[in-house]
């Protein structure tokens, strides 16, 4: 039988490639997919909590800080503030391609700030781009003509666009 | 040495002790699999402790799956961290939320020396693509949110409602560039966030080993807090989990904030140390900055520009703080958020013990 000692010459480290790739179906449950059902009919809405009495945008089932479940729905409107912003420069499947802006906003009547692409803008200079996000300015939200009962089926665009 | 709370009632509360520490980071080795570098940071740490291995009686893993790619990792990983029939937790969180459980088991007497590990491999994988998946499918991945565009949504915020964040920022990031490792492990630039603001990936394996045993420092406040998951349902300036974590570390130290002269808060890029630092009372409110660029003591290591993969990073910080008490300092703060995008916070307060050990 062979036997190696420490001394024997280094054979080249082994590198092998990996990939997940499960497939998976999300479940959204009563709330959210409420959310996204009236998001076809071209409306943003939140759910109440009886204690704190927030807005919550997107809705959910229960308030995490009160721990209590939500009661009332209520439709929030459809202008904002951009609070803050990025210039995403990665490519990402299922993504526009890069340069794409992002941003959150606190819609008219909500009391958390909701995600999405804003569109519109000319990113040709993504530096001017992002000096004009930096003065928060006002934004309102635009469906798309074709909606799918998704987060994308609506965007933020400047207001005086 | 003993690492047994010997002759302590099953009920009395154990003076926690850091006695050995190491941080090991590299790139690509390819010459060594991830569990040779868990076992050698870990080895490296038993001896500076001067711990046997026999001797310890749990292990307690910082690790996340999808950043090892590995399906339930810690069973992979848990023997090269010398678990193999110890007393094991295993922790989907930053390394810093795993030393307060290893802390927890010390100072409960449910064992006498313990060893907290926590690592992540940058170059293993794509570190943004993984960010990606930790986000929920219906509101965060279509919009492609990652840990690093949160920090940028964190910095825009800050921005745009603290002007010395503009001001101060080139002093502060100029100091992180010069400490920095290889450019091309940066993320991609994601405006208002800029290059020298990102963090260097690497691949970090951390350990700190822990007895009941008198040793050279001190365990003396641990503190944990957690936030809203919705990242629109945040603070994003004013981190209320790390106040609130740091606040209880603090107190139950019975110590300042401006008593504390070693400052070591984790943060992904250079806007999240600087709203730490306001985050834990170091800086006021719009501050934060100002003070990171004035400051080289605070991670200074470089930081986030030192390399920088989750969720060793917490640990990173108390490895680092226990380091600099022994160099002079008498008390020291670390801090390290987890996933996702700093939801968690945990942070710890040490103490240089002045009879030694």
């Amino acid at each position: 039988m062979a036997e190696l000692t420490a001394d024997q010459e280094p054979v080249p480290p082994l590198t092998i490639a990996g990939h997940w790739d499960f497939r998976y179906q999300y479940f959204a449950g009563d709330a959210a997919s409420r959310f996204f059902h009236e998001l076809g009919n071209g409306r943003i809405m939140g759910t109440l909590c009886p204690q704190c009495q927030r807005v919550l945008v997107p809705a959910r089932g229960f308030c995490d800080a009160c721990y209590v479940s939500t009661t009332d729905w209520r439709q929030v409107g459809d202008r904002g503030r951009l609070e803050t912003f990025t210039i995403l420069a990665s490519r990402f499947p299922g993504l526009p391609d890069p340069p794409v802006v992002i941003g959150y906003v606190t819609l008219a009547g909500a009391s958390t700030a909701l995600l999405n692409f804003v569109l519109g803008l000319d990113l040709t200079d993504v530096e001017a781009a992002a000096t004009r996000l930096l003065a928060q300015p006002a934004v309102e939200v635009r469906f798309r003509d074709q909606r799918e009962g998704r987060i994308t089926d609506f965007f933020f665009q400047l207001a005086d666009a | 040495m003993s690492s047994s709370p010997a002759g302590a009632a099953a009920d009395s509360v154990q003076k926690v002790y850091v006695h050995g520490t190491a941080v090991h980071r590299s790139w690509a080795d390819r010459s060594a699999s991830l569990t040779d570098l868990i076992f050698s940071a870990t080895r490296t740490a038993l001896e500076r402790a001067s711990i046997r291995w026999r001797d310890i009686d749990s292990v307690v893993l910082g690790a996340h799956d999808v950043t090892d790619g590995r399906s339930l990792t810690s069973m992979v990983t848990a023997p090269a961290a010398g678990a193999y029939l110890k007393d094991e937790i295993r922790l989907g969180e930053d390394g810093a939320s795993a030393f307060v459980l290893g802390t927890a088991q010390v100072r409960s007497g449910s064992c006498g020396a313990c060893i907290v590990a926590a690592w992540g491999r940058a170059s293993e994988s794509d570190p943004d693509a993984v960010a990606a998946a930790l986000f929920d499918p219906f509101f965060s991945q279509p919009l492609g949110l990652t840990e690093i565009t949160v920090s940028a949504l964190r910095a825009g915020a800050a921005l745009a409602r603290y002007p010395g964040y503009q001001e101060w920022r080139g002093p502060a990031g100029a100091r992180r560039r010069a400490a920095a490792g290889v450019e091309a492990r940066r993320p991609a630039v994601q405006l208002p966030l800029r290059s020298g603001e990102l963090p260097v990936w690497s691949d970090i394996v951390a350990v700190a080993v822990l007895s009941a045993q008198p040793g050279p420092v001190e365990v003396r406040g641990v503190g944990m807090s957690t936030e809203p998951y919705q990242v629109g349902d945040r603070d994003l300036l004013g981190l209320p989990a790390l106040s609130q974590a740091s606040g209880q570390a603090l107190r139950s130290a019975g110590c300042a904030v401006g008593e504390v002269g070693v400052l070591e808060l984790d943060g992904l890029t250079l806007f999240d140390e600087a709203l730490a630092l306001e985050a834990v009372g170091a800086a006021s409110a719009g501050d934060g900055m100002r003070v990171l660029a004035q400051r080289s003591d605070i991670n200074a290591d470089g930081g986030f520009a030192a390399g920088y993969c989750a969720p060793a990073m917490g640990l990173v910080r108390i490895c680092a703080a226990a380091g600099r008490l022994t160099g002079g300092s008498d008390l020291a703060l670390a801090t390290g958020s987890t996933v996702v995008a700093a939801q968690g916070q945990a942070a710890i307060v040490l103490s240089r013990n002045q009879g030694g050990g």
